[in-house]
């Protein structure tokens, strides 16, 4: 059985965010990539597979080198997600926001009696 | 790449709300557990607030009962209480975060600001994926929100 593999295990890793961003703006191959890095070529390989699983990553045959080219679109759905997340917190102010007007309310008729 | 490291905008989420009240009316609510369980969330949420002692090293425990009875405990640790002013916690309890909130009188109203740093982009990507499981809950807050709006 093959490990499911989503875009938010691609980033959850930070050489593999290095990579992305190295890549987002133009393909390296994958020595390129390595000799960035302090780890070894085969992590590195490895990192890369996980992002190809992933769909952040495809391989592009030129000649003789393997380049590695950036595919952002998945990243969209990360940033929806967080916005998402955003709105749970939001949604906590709402809530204070209508209690406060609340206190508001009843603390005024008090003060007029 | 050279940025990386000390570059923090992929672990923080900040919000801000400009509230129709006093700063101490504000701070009243924020700083009592019998008003924080009027309000903290999500909608749809009970809560039970054990300890806030609010004091640099004061610990604050608050479990936050779901509407399908489970439970979510909470632990913080409150590390700057400045009166009207500021609150820094860290939430020792999963997701590790930092919050620092900051009170900002303008006038009759104040300026809420809620910034938090989590310790690591892992952690922050493993909670927006686990509330991206969390569909059913969020149907909840909007439904919720509607109806607190109608009242």
């Amino acid at each position: 059985m093959k490990a499911r593999r989503d875009v938010y295990q691609a980033i959850a890793d930070p050489t593999r965010r290095a990579i992305i961003n190295m890549i987002a703006t133009e393909p390296h191959n994958v020595n390129a990539i390595a000799e960035k890095f302090d780890i070894s070529r085969q992590a590195i390989s490895l990192h890369v597979k996980i992002l190809m699983d992933c769909g952040l990553v495809i391989i592009k045959q030129r000649g003789r080198d393997r380049f590695c080219e950036a595919q952002l679109d998945q990243l969209s759905e990360v940033s929806a997600w967080i916005d998402q997340y955003r709105q749970h917190w939001e949604s906590k102010l709402d809530t204070l926001e209508t209690y406060l007007a609340k206190l508001k309310k009843e603390r005024y008729a008090k003060r007029k009696k | 790449m050279q940025n990386a490291k000390s570059s923090t905008h992929d672990r923080e989420l900040h919000i801000s709300r400009l509230l129709d009240a006093p700063v101490e009316l504000v701070w009243e609510v924020w700083t009592h557990p019998e008003h924080i369980a009027n309000w903290w969330g999500p909608n749809g949420f009970t809560n039970t607030i054990t300890t806030m002692d609010m004091k640099p090293g004061g610990e604050w425990n608050l479990v936050m009962h779901g509407p399908d009875g489970t439970d979510y405990k909470n632990k913080s640790v409150f590390r700057e209480v400045t009166p009207f002013k500021k609150i820094v916690y860290e939430h020792v309890s999963a997701p590790k975060f930092t919050a620092t909130v900051t009170f900002e009188e303008q006038g009759e109203q104040t300026l809420l600001n809620w910034h938090m740093l989590f310790e690591t982009a892992e952690e922050f990507i493993q909670v927006v994926k686990t509330f991206k499981a969390d569909e059913g809950l969020k149907q909840n807050i909007e439904k919720l929100a509607l109806y607190l709006k109608r009242k």
